[in-house]
């Protein structure tokens, strides 16, 4: 469905000149600073396919996501969505792709969420009976109708999110492209978009590529996971190895009573110390957290304590730091 | 033919929103047509006390006025957020522009209309009226013709004058603030005819930012005035011609600023 | 006192002497200049001498309203309104000052650095390329800085009241842009009021908008002398004195507004 090969795009910045005049001579300025945002990168997504693309902050994501959109002209290397190149194909390859960037809307804000609805269906030449039976699945499965005459404008997070997922999907794209589309958003309609997104998958063989950071979206929607990580891709695979490093580490954070050094402990390993916390990473299953406790005790006097879930990063740099060694 | 369906249904939309700021709408009007009723009777006085302006007469140069005013009602009215394209590249939602399988200048085109542009094609309609009885005119249809070609050209040219401003924001980041500076010029042009300034100047506005073929060029034709410019005298049945030279020009410029959008990334 | 250079030093560093944005202000400000001059010239090639004042007078007269707009330019509306609609206001009635006290120093700071700035050079140009003259006597050039204070200060109020009447209530803009171009108009920036119709001059005689352009730019041209000056100021006095009051009685009661709603 998506084949990716040696994918490169640098950004070029003139450098900035300040001072008098400074941005005319800015346009004429030869000197550019260049960010890899995507570094050589390769990969293949089979259709059907709903593949978790993950990756810090400035990772080059979204810059990934807009070259398979054709709105980002590669600075080198192939793609190929579905057959085509996106970029010189912009816009048959806009029929059959659709996107969603949380980020910002794609509806119209002072018009009805309906009324939008129906401008894609001309822009995208969508048929009576198409559009028709799409919006009676998005009203069962995203329950469109209840906000659908409401300006856009005046709809909660979530609400719109769920238009903006309708908007993307109303002209059956083969493709589905979601940048960070739970960003904001609470975890009733989270919920909610992740069962959505597998019902697309399921019934009309969508293929999925989905941006996010929350690692719940990871384990309950994505059968794989491609990790990014300054523009190269870090781990490809698939997700379960994810799900047990999810599923089996936890971190201590512990508040001491005076300034101590860092000890042995068994079945845990200090990953962090800022004053007089510390960090304990742990897995759950090799020791509980009340005998971890009982242990640190009776070492040193405890002010405060809290057992903190690992943030997606964090297993991206176990699993990285693991795929590296193991290489 | 497909683009220009898409665009009215844009249009629609445009205008249903504009619709939700009921309020603005009429005290827009109000500020409009007091803007333009000043302006004119500044020019009105100044003419009216002297007689005429360098050989202008007060409906002559109330004529020359809203002949620009009618080509400017319509750009304001479908045209006016060119001027917002740095908005767009700035917040990032250019891109969407892009990502559908349509003409990304009717898309963004199609996005806004402004709704004070039908305050100016009212004053200028009465005011062309006016002017058009006061002076005693008789045009044959030729005339009617070269008359709507003129508007339709000077709605041409300020929008494609600002295109092509709106458009360095592209490389620059911003633009708004020289296309302001060109307004003003145009500005000038719609208030006082260009025959009583320099050389430099009317050659700046002839053949540099070419403002003075939205009203004063074809102005002199419908007033048979053209031999005020000698051996120039076919400047003034121009401004369909350069119209259409500024489009294509613009166009151009439009294309090659998004190549150079989707390789830089904006 | 100290406060007023506070807000001149804060306006210079928030300004934006060194941007793009900066000169293209100059450049119109001189486009303007460069018109309003020929419009002149071209009109006293017809009636030399017209209505008792000479073409350079009158010269002055034009390019003079431009270059005072470059430091008189300074109302303090959209301040108020946007602090009062963003509910940022609050931090404004929390300092120990008086709010209309505040706004003109404020008003005045920004005043002192356009003319600085902006005024300083665009006399110059002015004076060298658009045939602006110097006041004819000492007396004419004195009588012209109290009268351009006291036009500040009518301006400053008229904004201060649009500011707390009209627009923290409603996002108008454009009530707004009509008001400035009914000010020029009636201000005579551009053409002094005795051009106007008879009609259209009494009006514009007893409005206090005059007080800003038309006053001042006649006692500096020398159109106005004397007895007829120093009434001319008293008119500036006394509209100075009533729009303060009116000020502070508008400011009293949106202040009442403000503590019930809570902004
Ligand atoms: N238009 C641009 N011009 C220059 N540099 C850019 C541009 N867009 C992005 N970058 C840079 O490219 C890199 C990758 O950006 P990108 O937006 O792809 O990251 P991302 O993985 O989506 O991050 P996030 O999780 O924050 O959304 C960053 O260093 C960013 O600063
Ligand atoms: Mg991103």
């Amino acid at each position: 469905m998506i084949t990716v090969s040696h994918l490169k795009k640098y950004y070029q910045r003139p450098v900035r000149q300040e001072g008098f005049l400074g941005s005319v001579r800015t346009l004429f300025s030869t000197k550019y600073e260049t960010t890899q945002a995507v570094d050589d990168i390769s990969f293949h997504i089979d259709e059907g396919e709903v593949v978790g693309y993950i990756g810090p902050n400035g990772a080059g994501k979204s810059t990934s996501i807009k070259m398979l959109c054709g709105i980002l002209v590669p600075t080198s290397g192939d793609i190929k969505v579905n057959g085509l190149t996106p970029h010189e194909n912009r816009m048959e390859n806009a029929r059959q792709i659709g996107a969603v960037f949380g980020q910002k809307t794609q509806l119209w804000w002072d018009v009805p969420v309906i009324e939008s609805l129906r401008l894609f269906r001309d822009i995208y030449k969508v048929s009576g009976a198409q559009y028709k039976h799409n919006l009676e699945l998005f009203n069962d499965l995203l329950d469109l109708h209840e906000f659908q005459n409401t300006p856009v404008r005046q709809l909660s997070l979530g609400q719109r999110m769920r238009a903006d997922m309708a908007a993307a999907l109303l002209h059956n794209p083969r493709l589905l492209f979601l940048d960070e589309p739970m960003i904001g958003v609470d975890v009733v309609v989270k919920e909610r978009l992740r069962t959505f997104i597998q019902q697309i998958n399921h019934e009309r063989k969508v293929t999925v590529l989905l941006t996010t950071h929350d690692m719940i979206d990871i384990e309950k929607v994505c059968s794989r996971i491609m990790i990014i990580d300054h523009g190269r891709i870090v781990y490809d695979g698939n997700a379960d190895q994810m799900r047990n490093q999810y599923g089996k580490q936890r971190t201590l954070v512990v508040e001491f009573e005076e300034h101590v050094p860092d000890f042995e402990t068994p079945h845990a390993k200090i990953v962090k110390s800022e004053g007089r916390k510390k960090w304990f990473a742990f897995n759950r299953f090799e020791t509980s957290p009340s005998s971890l406790i009982a242990h640190i005790s009776t070492s040193y006097p405890i002010l405060d304590l809290a057992v903190e879930e690992p943030e997606i990063e964090a297993i991206v740099r176990t699993i990285y730091q693991g795929t590296a060694e193991v290489a | 033919m497909d683009s220009l369906r898409l665009y009215f249904k844009l249009i629609r939309i445009a205008f249903q929103a504009r619709m939700q700021y009921r309020a603005d709408f009429f005290t827009g009007i109000i500020g409009v047509i007091t803007l333009n009723v000043v302006n004119l009777g500044l020019i009105g006085i100044l003419v009216s006390r002297f007689n005429n302006l360098n050989g202008w007469t007060l409906w002559e140069m109330v004529f020359l006025y809203c002949l620009w005013i009618l080509g400017h009602s319509i750009y304001s009215l479908f045209f006016w957020h060119i001027r917002a394209l740095e908005d767009y590249l700035i917040q990032g939602t250019f891109d969407q522009f892009l990502l559908r399988p349509a003409n990304p200048f009717i898309l963004f085109i199609g996005r806004e209309v402004q709704y004070l542009g039908l305050a100016d094609a009212t004053f200028g309609i009465a005011g062309f009226v006016l002017a058009y009885t006061n002076l005693g005119l008789h045009w044959d249809w030729v005339k009617w013709v070269f008359f709507g070609l003129a508007i339709v050209s000077g709605t041409l040219l300020e929008t494609t004058i600002n295109l092509l401003v709106a458009c360095v924001a592209f490389w620059t980041g911003r633009s708004r603030r020289v296309g302001g500076l060109i307004m003003q010029l145009n500005s000038m042009i719609q208030h006082y005819p260009m025959d009583i300034f320099g050389t430099t100047f009317r050659v700046v506005v002839t053949g540099l930012i070419p403002v003075a073929f939205m009203n004063y060029y074809p102005a002199l034709m419908l007033l048979d005035k053209t031999d005020r410019l000698g051996g120039w005298g076919w400047l003034s049945y121009m401004s369909p011609i350069v119209a259409i030279l500024m489009v294509y020009l613009s166009a151009r410029l439009w294309n090659f600023a998004l190549q150079r959008y989707s390789s830089s990334g904006g | 006192m100290k406060i007023f250079w506070a807000f001149t030093r804060q306006a210079f560093h928030n300004s934006v002497v060194f941007r793009v944005e900066f000169w293209l202000r100059f450049l119109s400000i001189f486009l303007w200049m460069y018109t309003i001059q020929w419009v002149w010239r071209i009109l006293y090639t017809q009636r030399p001498g017209a209505f008792g004042v000479s073409l350079e007078q009158m010269v002055t007269y034009g390019v003079l309203g431009m270059a005072l707009e470059t430091f008189m330019d300074v109302g303090p509306e959209w301040y108020i309104s946007q602090q009062v609609r963003t509910g940022a206001i609050d931090t404004d009635l929390m300092k120990p000052l008086d709010f209309h006290l505040h706004m003109l120093a404020r008003s005045t700071g920004e005043m002192l650095f356009s003319l600085g700035v902006l005024a300083l050079p665009t006399f110059t140009v002015g004076f060298i390329f658009f045939g602006l003259q110097m006041p004819p006597t000492l007396e004419a050039g004195l009588l012209f800085a109290v009268s351009i204070t006291l036009g500040f200060l009518v301006l400053f109020h008229l904004g201060f009241l649009l500011g707390t009447l009209v627009l923290a209530t409603l996002d108008i803009r454009s009530i707004a842009w009509a008001y400035y171009s009914l000010i020029s108009f009636f201000a005579g920036q551009m053409v002094p009021l005795w051009l106007f119709p008879p009609a259209l001059r009494a009006v514009a005689e007893v409005l206090p908008f005059k007080s800003a352009y038309y006053i001042p730019s006649s006692i500096y041209i020398g159109a106005f002398t004397g007895q007829e000056a120093l009434q001319a100021i008293g008119f500036q006095l006394v509209w100075v004195v009533i729009l303060t009051l009116i000020a502070r009685w508008a400011w009293s009661r949106m202040d009442a507004r403000l503590v019930v709603q809570g902004g």
